[in-house]
């Protein structure tokens, strides 16, 4: 008998394919920062086995949503509000940049960033 | 059996595509069940690592199209667990006839083959040694060389990997971990500095 258990990680890897879910723009961010789980969930200000969970979630829909969006995911993994919106921009940021040219342009990034920061910070006044 | 009340609900939510959290909460609640699920029909034989995989790609399949499943006619867990049972046994097939017709590219016998029949083979075989000998450059290491042969021969169980790294006496657990990481550093670094070559062949790292 071995000691084999599933894991949600596993999945969470096979995920990194998906380009709908969040684990792909997560390891690539890990990776360009060098970040191990620790780090990163220390960072997030949630458990390293939320991680997995995260890998999971749906990127968040642009503004108007985006800021109901990664709420609903910073409450179902425990973890900072604005720091996981600051992580998945800025995961996703480095991911457009890693694509080919034409697949997402810079320049409407920076639109949709500055868009849902906006939308974050009247959140924050309201 | 039809979805059970919480199934139906997980799958209207995945359905609209408006709740971010909904396919993880799902597989939250699902993934190991499932995965106990499969393991009872593949047998305790089986290769776990390949039944958690399967389970796996169903889940993503699942969650890619969800519009195939109808919960008028089948519970969601038993659906999946039958789509992981037949990915399982396809992969399964699959390894059986890699491994029936595996040949290890550094043994002496392939590369001194000098046999040739056609202009073709000839070409195929000068990429091949073009092939080999910048994974000669890029991996001066004889171990990683040998974990870059299993990885090109598609070898999919964990066991060649855990002997080649010398993992055996590791927990099971960390041995997977550990082949893991070191199977996506090497894929990660062919990917980068031989795809070239590779493309050439018709070869593809997974």
């Amino acid at each position: 008998m071995n000691r084999y258990s599933p894991s949600l990680e596993r999945l969470a890897q096979l995920a990194q394919g998906r380009p709908n879910l969040l684990a792909g723009a997560l390891i690539l961010y890990k990776e360009q920062e060098g970040l191990d789980d620790e780090q990163l969930a220390a960072l997030l200000r949630c458990e390293p086995a939320a991680l997995s969970r995260l890998a999971l979630c749906e990127r968040p829909r642009p503004a108007p949503r985006f800021r109901e969006d990664v709420e609903r995911i910073a409450t179902y993994i425990h973890a900072d509000l604005m720091q996981l919106a600051m992580l998945i921009r800025a995961a996703e940021s480095r991911e457009a940049l890693s694509k080919k040219p034409g697949e997402t342009s810079p320049a409407l990034l920076a639109a949709r960033d500055y868009e849902e920061f906006e939308e974050f910070n009247t959140g924050d006044e309201g | 059996m039809k979805a059970t009340a919480e199934e139906y609900d997980f799958h209207q939510r995945i359905l609209a595509r408006d709740d971010p959290i909904a396919f993880a909460a799902f597989a939250e609640l699902l993934y190991n069940s499932l995965v106990q699920d499969v393991r009872r029909r593949a047998g305790p034989r089986a290769d776990p690592m390949l039944i958690e995989e399967a389970v796996g790609e169903a889940l993503l399949d699942y969650h890619d199209s969800p519009m195939r499943y109808d919960p008028k006619r089948s519970s969601l867990r038993s659906y999946l667990a039958m789509a992981a049972h037949r990915d399982f046994q396809n992969a399964t097939a699959k390894e059986h006839r890699v491994s029936g017709r595996q040949v290890s590219l550094f043994d002496p016998a392939f590369r001194e083959q000098d046999i040739v029949g056609n202009q073709e083979t000839v070409d195929s075989q000068m990429q091949e040694e073009e092939l080999w000998q910048r994974i000669d450059e890029v991996f001066p290491d004889p171990i990683e060389r040998r974990i870059v042969t299993l990885i090109l021969n598609k070898t999919r169980s964990p066991e060649p990997y855990a002997q080649t790294l010398g993992l055996c006496d590791l927990p099971y657990n960390e041995r997977i971990r550990e082949i893991r990481r070191v199977k996506y550093r090497i894929t990660k670094r062919l990917r980068r500095r031989i795809a070239q070559q590779l493309d050439r062949i018709g070869g593809k790292v997974q």
